[in-house]
């Protein structure tokens, strides 16, 4: 067995998978466990001073203990089916009024000229700005947050919808064209398989966008949902309760942009393989 | 002159472009400009259509928002100093807050990139901290500084210095490992590392994630206004909201995307300038 120059591998490849796996395992764990170490310290001195010690709540040991609270008086799932509700609404009329958009960006050249410089001024008006017009146009609140997080999720649907029928081989809709495909079947057996992954990079983005949008939308006007929690919890001094509620707030956007990034290497696929 | 072919009936298969080329560039920019306010004008005549229509049913307050009085309100706000000052605080607010997401994001990014333990061990506590909305910050913001002022610059930071950092990280992933073999071959300190390799080759992703940094920070300097300042876009937006003039509103609706438009824009131009042809 020579020790080359080149690394060499040892073992199976299957036992060297398992061995990456784990690392990743670990060092996923080590690395929350020196966050949470670095704020039980933080919460340490915070209820060690007598100065800050009403503000003992934001410590890690107070904010992991208001969790079964929060449970069983059920504020956490309430809060979350809530926001869910109003975020999965926003999402899904931004991706039916952004994906159609966009293929009619990649498909028309004059639509695309003209509607540019529409869509980028548009798309830069600060999306918190529509919310009193929102207020104004719906009658319930909830239609107003959902409105909310439509306006500001359609776009990065639109723009990598756009992207990505721009990558589609021109050649691939000629020859479609040539074997006597109608528009819907150019649509269902052409465009929409092949820009999906682009769809779904876009769909990560405006959840990105919209999980931004969706906290400050919910401080006003409504009774449910994680942004109203974390201002009860304000108001009621539950310093505890408050950031119990942001680090939920923490882990379901991570586990959305996790799931999404999932999709995204599911959808994804080498482009010029046999 | 173009270079038609000879021979009745030969149509040329392949689009042979007509002109100089300085006059086909001419042309195409002409044609941009064109398409640029074209498409401005077919907005702005869909928002007075719809404003006409809403206000054909009686009892409605339409009227308030339609174009015509948005571009009255903005010359009488802008006249006031209501917009420049608008301005001037929300831009201050936003330049500090990006500048501190700068200073901050790109050494832990060329961290990131530079050691391979650091990335393993920071990933997830970046990626939880990441996704925590931004504004979720403000109550404890608020608590910890004691202006208003610093409490939104800290939002801003907060919200910016993700884009910043993996952006960095991303870009010196990009770099050439060759490269820094030769430096140290050749007997670079680590402080040339980084100023004659790494900043320059990184320059580009850098101003990538500023560019998403402006994104993600103009979405949060709004509604980081709405409470506890008494200057700023936000705090406009929220005024002319009480006040319930809607023309105010729209006016400043329209100076928001216009500032923000010649944000991004101007970055994409910075972008374009520091893109470079590898290989």
């Amino acid at each position: 067995m020579t020790n080359a120059a080149a690394a060499g591998a040892t073992g199976s490849q299957t036992s060297r998978a398992a061995e990456a796996a784990a690392r990743g395992v670990v060092n996923f764990a080590v690395g929350l466990a020196i966050l949470a170490a670095f704020w039980w310290l933080g919460g340490y001195f915070i209820a060690a001073n007598p100065k800050t010690q009403s503000f003992a709540g934001f410590g890690l040991i107070p904010t992991l203990q208001a969790f079964p609270e929060l449970w069983q008086l059920g504020k956490l799932q309430k809060a979350i089916v809530a926001s869910g509700y109003r975020l999965g609404s926003g999402l899904l009329i931004a991706i039916a009024i952004g994906v159609p958009i966009g293929i009619l960006m990649g498909r028309s050249k004059r639509f695309r000229e003209l509607s540019n410089s529409s869509f980028q001024f548009l798309r830069m008006i600060s999306p918190l700005s529509w919310m009193p017009i929102a207020v104004f146009v719906f009658a319930a609140w909830d239609h107003s947050i959902m409105f909310l997080i439509a306006i500001a999720s359609v776009w990065p649907v639109m723009f990598s919808t756009a992207a990505g029928l721009a990558k589609v081989d021109p050649a691939w809709f000629k020859v479609a064209r040539n074997l006597g495909a109608t528009p819907v079947q150019m649509l269902t057996r052409i465009i929409l398989p092949a820009i999906s992954f682009d769809i779904v990079t876009g769909i990560r983005l405006a959840l990105g966008i919209a999980w931004v949008v969706l906290v400050p939308a919910e401080l006003l006007g409504v009774t449910s949902g994680l942004g109203y929690a974390i201002k009860d919890a304000r108001e009621t001094l539950s310093y505890d309760h408050l950031t119990a509620m942001v680090l939920t707030i923490g882990v379901i956007g991570y586990l959305l942009d996790t799931c999404c990034a999932l999709l995204i290497k599911r959808f994804s696929w080498h482009r010029g393989d046999a | 002159m173009s270079t038609s072919t000879a021979g009745a009936g030969n149509a040329a298969l392949v689009a042979v472009p007509t002109g100089t080329r300085s006059s086909r560039a001419l042309k195409a920019s002409g044609n941009s400009l064109f398409n640029f306010f074209a498409g401005l004008v077919i907005l702005f005549a869909l928002w007075w259509l719809a404003i006409y229509v809403a206000t054909l049913t009686p009892g409605t307050q339409w009227a308030a928002f339609g174009p015509v009085p948005a571009f009255k309100a903005m010359v009488k706000m802008w006249q006031s100093g209501l917009i420049p000052k608008a301005l001037w605080t929300s831009g201050y607010r936003l330049a500090a807050g990006l500048g501190i997401a700068i200073v901050i994001g790109v050494p832990v990014g060329i961290l990131i990139g530079r050691s391979k333990r650091f990335r393993e061990l920071s990933n997830s506590p970046f990626q939880l901290m990441r996704m925590i909305s931004p504004l979720s910050w403000e109550p404890i913001a608020v608590i910890v500084f004691a202006g208003w002022d610093q409490a939104i610059i800290f939002l801003i930071a907060i919200a910016s210095v993700w884009p910043v950092m993996f952006s960095t990280a991303a870009g010196l992933s990009k770099v050439d490992p060759a490269w820094f073999k030769v430096a140290r071959n050749l007997g670079a300190k680590p402080w040339h590392v980084v100023t004659r390799i790494i900043l320059p080759a990184i320059t580009f992703d850098v101003l990538t994630g500023i560019r998403l940094a402006v994104g993600v920070a103009w979405v949060v300097l709004v509604p980081a206004e709405f409470l506890g300042v008494t200057s700023g876009l936000g705090y406009s937006i929220e005024d002319a909201r009480e006040s319930l003039e809607y023309d105010h509103l729209m006016a400043m609706i329209l100076v928001i995307g216009a500032v923000g438009y010649v944000l991004d824009t101007s970055l994409t131009m910075l972008i374009k300038r520091f893109s470079w042809n590898r290989g």
